[in-house]
């Protein structure tokens, strides 16, 4: 099967299950959680369906295409499910057998980990989903997001597209991956993964990075008092991209790395605050 | 009766589970005990997915006779012997009549009224009563919410089956209605079954893959080690946290064997074996303490038939372990000492600067121990070990896996050609990293450890981050139990008063409070962990604050005070002496006004008291001295016999005030010698608390 029959049966299996299909966000995320449609989906009371697959952005990650596990942007394929379903391991179980696997011939097993992201003032319990020893899926029940408690509660899926292609091809390299019949990951990701390895660890402007983040925060703040709470999270988005740019730099001290993500957490937290407000009022 | 109990979880992390099964047996013994059912046996049982409690327990409670009392005597019967109408009024609403009625006697007088029998409540009704209360009542260090629900566990519950004599005790908890039903394997046998007591509830989890006793699946575990690593003759790399770990995580455990390319054994075998237990949760194997390309682990299966979990944890592996590689080789190309500057640029505390400010008062603190414990060869090994032993946390290998700090200094400093005495230190610097964890072997890694953490003790109580509950953001209390277990375990004669007046003026200049206040705070920190370390030894609380009585100056000698103290308890001149003690703090409730004046000393039994203390002084702080507290004690104890006859025959208030005074004084030199030795006044002895 390849990369791209994966997402096509992982499409096919969810929407099934009454998932809406999101196309990707159109700005560099860290990771499917970060996108609007899981982080204004999983405040307030609404009932929310939604599965996408989403490429993230990890420049500290980078390995300028030399090493066959690691690169610095991976695809995710992010299922919300809110209320979550009393049961949804069941469900994802059989997700996992929709795509061939036969889990009795398997070792498959929910590991404690729990999540947490403090940028978006965010975190989860749950587990590690580990198959043979690899970890294919983050599963998370969300307790917390924008600094709120979350009620009800959404379910968060998060399948590693890489990885779990690495398990159904048996292959020790990424980029030997197939992406579609005569397509490899390599042909489209090898090049893409040396230049901004190069460009993250060496060429990126850290003057020009610190100035942007600074320029997007402030922008967020503005938005924010105008009410505008899509576009002012966009801007959290971006600070925290060149934030991830900067630290791929070694550019933050450790004191500073708490203090510009405790930026972007007030800011998140400012939004999700109003945004609940205003979907209470509606 | 037979009772069983089955709560189905999603996957409980395995900490949780542990404690979640004891603290049930417990909550059930409680709460059945209160209800007055007898219990024959208890046990708990379980994994990641099950809580199970079994017991044999009484049908119910035991009938009881009940006292029903009604209208006073007075009221209810008159002076002749006839009822009054209140007697005739309270027989009729209990469905009697008079003259069933009897009289009762109560502390509060005399009423009319009578017994009865009180059927007890069947053992089923209990349990339904109380169940609820027991499950909702567990606590664990993580808690969550689910779906729409407010109710909080670990993980969400799925099932509950409660049967009491084969029937289902009908309850509801938390959205889940009791039945006789359970569910096999979660993967490899997913269907109900239906449970009629706990030999078929064991008997139907067996056939459906599911070993519910934890000792049986580790005893499957451990044969099925040996058996995989007979023809080896080899072994595991002991990982008992990992094991047990392991052990709740599986419900049919199968031990599966891989191997990786020969080419990774260059890497050392703590880095070998941390890449396989994080993330995989593999076993290293080991032959004469060398790695063998191999590992281990557990899988929740009943067999591998087509060799993919073997073949797929080895794929896995391998890809960590390449990772591996190229962290060692990268790092050994940069000498530790070239990283000690970039520390400067690693924040240790905001308030306390950086790592590399930290390693200049660790080589001055580490010079100072060493010259107090006359370690002349290594003072110059240990100040070198100092200044390198905080340069690996600048390392990719200790980036990846941070638990190998401290252990990948040590390695690359003996790659990079420093001496053995430099890297044991290093290497063992974080040690004990728990209370069961081994001290440092070496001398210079004990001193390394303390003086690491002393540091960090200091400075983070001085610029005013305090310890509270559960709030303990630089693991304080870890550290001090490490440095008490260190300097008990190894004998160090350290003053702990001046180790801490050192420390401190280390951090003056940054802490926000008086260097006596943050002593002071330091000291009872200090005395909270020792009386922590002696409770855990199992002495008694009066004894420790016995033995803490004199301070806590020398910690090795606190050990040895409250040993001998418990030792001498069970002599028989113990408790008469710990009276007496009492007696004369009791007297010296004010101090005396005056100093003893031995030409006032005018009868034989207070002259012979005199000098008996005289030489017995002098003998104990002769034993104190070298640290014989048995002997010390024992010595002590010979106060007994001419105290006795002092006062026996003298009055120590006597009417003239300068007598009364010198008689005090004596009295009082004889408590602060007993006070060196103990607080011997904290003793609780048999004869009081009767």
């Amino acid at each position: 099967m390849s990369l791209q029959e994966l997402f096509l049966k992982l499409y096919d299996f969810w929407s099934r299950q009454g998932c809406y299909l999101a196309p990707s966000y159109d700005l560099e995320v860290g990771a499917g959680t970060m996108t609007p449609d899981t982080f204004f989906r999983v405040l307030g009371k609404k009932p929310w369906k939604v599965a996408y697959i989403q490429p993230s952005r990890r420049p500290t990650d980078g390995r300028y295409g030399e090493n066959p596990h690691r690169v610095q942007k991976h695809f995710q394929f992010q299922v919300i499910i809110k209320p979550s379903p009393d049961n949804i391991q069941r469900i994802y179980l059989d997700s996992l057998t929709a795509l061939g696997i036969n889990l009795r011939e398997h070792d498959l097993r929910f590991d404690e980990d729990d999540w947490e992201s403090p940028t978006i003032g965010a975190w989860g319990v749950g587990w590690q989903v580990m198959l043979d020893g690899l970890e294919i899926t983050q599963f998370t029940y969300f307790q917390q997001a924008g600094g709120l408690e979350l009620y009800p509660v959404s379910v968060e899926i998060t399948y590693g597209l890489e990885r779990l292609e690495m398990f159904l091809e048996q292959k020790d390299n990424i980029y030997d991956l197939s992406w579609s019949g005569d397509v490899s990951y390599r042909d489209l990701r090898f090049r893409e993964e040396k230049e901004f390895s190069i460009y993250n660890f060496e060429q990126a402007d850290t003057q020009m990075l610190q100035k942007s983040f600074n320029a997007m925060e402030k922008e967020a703040q503005r938005l924010i008092n105008q009410n505008l709470l899509l576009p002012a999270y966009d801007h959290c988005l971006k600070c925290s991209h060149f934030f991830n740019l900067l630290d791929s730099r070694g550019a933050i001290s450790v004191t500073e790395r708490v203090k510009l993500i405790g930026q972007i957490r007030s800011l998140v937290n400012q939004i999700a605050r109003k945004f609940v407000e205003q979907e209470g009022e509606s | 009766m037979e009772f069983l109990l089955e709560l189905m979880t999603e996957e409980l992390p395995s900490s949780h589970v542990r404690s979640a099964l004891s603290q049930l047996e417990e909550k059930f013994i409680q709460e059945l005990q209160s209800a007055r059912i007898g219990i024959r046996s208890l046990k708990t049982l379980g994994t990641c997915r099950r809580l199970v409690v079994t017991a044999d327990l009484e049908a119910g409670q035991p009938d009881e006779e009940e006292v029903v009392t009604g209208p006073p005597k007075q009221v209810a019967v008159q002076a002749d012997g006839t009822f009054t109408a209140s007697a005739f009024g309270f027989a009729k609403a209990q469905g009697l009549t008079v003259d069933q009625l009897e009289v009762i006697k109560t502390a509060k007088g005399e009423y009319l009224g009578f017994k009865r029998l009180k059927k007890g409540k069947p053992t089923a009704e209990v349990i339904q009563e109380r169940l609820p209360f027991i499950l909702s009542s567990l606590s664990f260090p993580k808690n969550m919410r689910w779906g729409e629900k407010t109710f909080r566990f670990s993980r969400p519950i799925k099932n509950l089956l409660c049967l009491f004599d084969g029937r289902v005790i009908p309850l509801e908890f938390e959205g889940l209605e009791s039945s006789n039903l359970t569910y096999g394997h979660f993967i490899h046998a997913p269907e109900p079954l239906r449970v009629l007591g706990f030999e078929d509830y064991l008997h139907l989890l067996r056939e459906h893959f599911v070993l519910i006793d934890p000792e049986e699946r580790k005893q499957i575990i451990l044969k099925q080690f040996g058996e995989k690593l007979s023809l080896l003759k080899a072994e595991v790399y002991p990982d008992e946290g990992l094991l047990t770990r392991l052990l709740w995580n599986v419900e049919f455990p199968l031990v599966i064997m891989g191997g990786f390319p020969e080419k990774y054994l260059e890497l050392p075998l703590e880095v070998l074996s941390t890449a396989m237990r994080e993330g995989q949760k593999l076993f290293s194997v080991v032959k004469d303490k060398k790695q063998l390309p191999y590992f281990l682990g557990i899988a929740d299966a009943p067999s591998d038939p087509r060799g993919f979990i073997a073949s797929g944890n080895e794929r896995v592996l391998k890809a960590r372990l390449e990772d591996a590689r190229f962290f060692w080789g990268n790092d050994l190309k940069t000498r530790l000492s070239d990283r000690v500057p970039l520390l400067n640029s690693v924040v240790f505390q905001e308030k306390l600067g950086s790592y590399a400010e930290k390693v200049e008062r660790l080589q001055k603190l580490v010079a100072y121990l060493a010259d107090r414990l006359e370690l002349r060869n290594e003072k110059k090994d240990l100040i070198e070990a100092a200044r390198l032993c905080k340069a690996d946390l600048l390392t990719d290998m200790v980036r990846e896996f941070p638990e190998l700090q401290g252990k990948m200094g040590g390695l690359y400093s003996r790659q990079q050609g420093w001496s053995e005495t430099v890297s044991r230190a290093i290497y063992e610097h974080y040690l004990p990293v728990s209370l069961d964890d081994p001290v440092p072997e070496s001398m210079a890694g004990a001193v390394l450890s303390i003086a690491d953490k002393i540091d960090t003790i200091v400075g983070v109580f001085g610029v005013g981050i305090s310890i509270s509950g559960s709030s303990d953001p630089f693991g304080l209390r870890r550290y001090g139990l490490a440095i008490c277990k260190i300097v008990m375990e190894k004998k160090f004669h350290i003053s702990l008063q001046r180790l801490l007046d050192k420390a401190i003026s280390l951090v003056a200049d940054r802490i926000n409070m008086s260097e006596a206040e943050l002593k002071k705070a330091c000291l009872e920190f200090f005395e909270g962990r020792v009386r922590y370390i002696l409770e855990k030894q199992g002495y008694s609380y009066d004894l420790i604050n016995a033995a803490l009585g004199p301070g806590i100056e020398f910690l090795e000698q606190t050990t040895a005070r409250i040993k001998a103290l418990s030792e001498l308890k069970q002599s028989k001149n113990f408790e008469q002496f710990i009276l007496m003690v009492k007696r004369i703090k009791n007297i010296l409730k004010e101090p005396p006004r005056a100093r003893l004046n031995s030409a006032l000393l005018k009868e034989k039994e207070e002259k012979e008291l005199y000098s008996a203390l005289k030489i017995i002084k002098k003998n104990v702080e002769g034993m104190l001295a070298r640290g014989d507290f048995s002997s010390a004690q024992r010595m002590i104890f010979r106060l007994q016999a001419p105290l006795n006859s002092f006062f026996d025959r003298v009055l120590v208030m006597a009417e003239d005030r300068k007598i009364r005074n010198n008689r005090l004084a004596l009295l009082n030199q004889i408590l602060a010698l007993t006070n060196e030795m103990a607080d011997y006044s904290h003793i609780v002895v048999e004869s009081e608390s009767r």
